[in-house]
């Protein structure tokens, strides 16, 4: 009678889990609007544009808001980006704790830096990890890429415009793979991050040269810009 | 079209099959029913947008030895030549959509697919 309780106790398990958030959704869901600013506004602020994209989402469903986002002053989608780039197998505990322990210990240096200067250098000093980290980020973003195309029979590297995406991205995979492959392998990833996001922010280090490399390539190959057709 | 000609189109068509005296005129190797879908058109090839920008840029990197602050002037008239170009292609798809009268090829594959041609009667 073992068996015929089993049984009993599989047949009334009930899924109490429904899935609501999944990736892909039907493109009638509108994006989450995630921000609190985006909804303490008054009436008469907005635009007919606006009044209208509001009606619209109080009739249409709505996409489930992921985890990596939140309405906090902290969130940052840039930031959240990087996270989700450095990790890996989904370990994303480890991959924010990478993150705060690389901006702590940006914080950590600086701090030194300022109280180890001089009155007058003081003010240059810039404490702040999340400015540092955006402005390291925009450092490291190339202007233009190439692109490989096809013309009678060879492929010639082509420069072309990118969009913001891409240049985020390429600054980000940039600075990621450089702290993976080319630091001795005894130091933390963070102490690593912080070091070139700090020699970004100065405009040193081997990322701002990759980004140098890549600008000479595409002033190199100039003459095959009308290779492009977009 | 069938249902404007009606008949006497099924009958032209037969003939056409049996032929005149015992010749027919076509000799089809495949059945004579259309597809459901339509072929897609070769899209024409442009030219590259923001040359003078790139080339203009690429003389101040080379006069300044590829350092971004003392070229922001046109780094920033790059970005603005390249956003103003994404939107002219856009503003010129959407209008060449409305104005061709005719459904474009993507389009046209959708509907004829979400109505196909039946061929079997379950």
């Amino acid at each position: 009678w073992y068996a015929i309780a089993l049984q009993t106790s599989l047949l009334s398990f009930v899924c109490r889990v429904f899935l609501v958030r999944w990736s892909r959704y039907n493109p009638y869901y509108l994006e989450p609007e995630v921000s609190k600013e985006a909804y303490s506004r008054p009436e008469t602020e907005l635009s007919a544009e606006e009044k209208e994209q509001r009606e619209l989402k109080a009739l249409r469903p709505i996409k489930a808001a992921t985890s990596g986002v939140s309405s906090s002053v902290f969130d940052d989608p840039v930031i959240s980006k990087f996270i989700n780039m450095m990790m890996e197998h989904g370990n994303k505990v480890l991959a924010r704790e990478i993150m705060t322990q690389t901006l702590e210990n940006i914080k950590k240096k600086q701090v030194e830096k300022y109280h180890k200067a001089s009155e007058g250098e003081r003010e240059a000093i810039e404490c702040n990890p999340y400015t540092i980290f955006h402005q390291a980020l925009e450092n490291c973003k190339p202007v233009v890429g190439l692109a490989s195309i096809q013309k009678g029979g060879k492929y010639y590297q082509v420069p072309i415009p990118l969009t913001d995406n891409r240049r985020r991205f390429l600054a980000m995979k940039w600075m990621i793979t450089e702290c993976r492959d080319n630091k001795h392998r005894r130091t933390h990833m963070y102490e690593k991050l912080s070091q070139e996001l700090l020699a970004a922010f100065g405009k040193e280090g081997n990322v701002m040269k990759k980004k140098y490399e890549l600008h000479k390539m595409a002033e190199a190959n100039r003459a095959y810009a009308h290779y492009r057709w977009w | 079209m069938a249902t404007q000609g009606g008949i006497a189109f099924q009958e032209k068509v037969s003939r056409l099959l049996r032929g005149q005296n015992g010749k027919p005129v076509l000799k089809p190797n495949r059945a004579l029913v259309l597809k459901d879908a339509v072929a897609n058109r070769k899209p024409k090839k442009g030219e590259a947008s923001c040359i003078t920008e790139m080339s203009v840029l690429m003389a101040c990197w080379k006069q300044n030895n590829f350092v971004d602050t003392l070229c922001s002037n046109e780094i920033n008239s790059f970005y603005m030549c390249v956003e103003k170009a994404q939107a002219d292609a856009k503003n010129k798809a959407a209008q060449s959509n409305i104005q061709g009268g005719r459904l474009p090829p993507k389009q046209a594959t959708a509907l004829l697919k979400r109505y196909p041609n039946l061929c079997k009667e379950i």
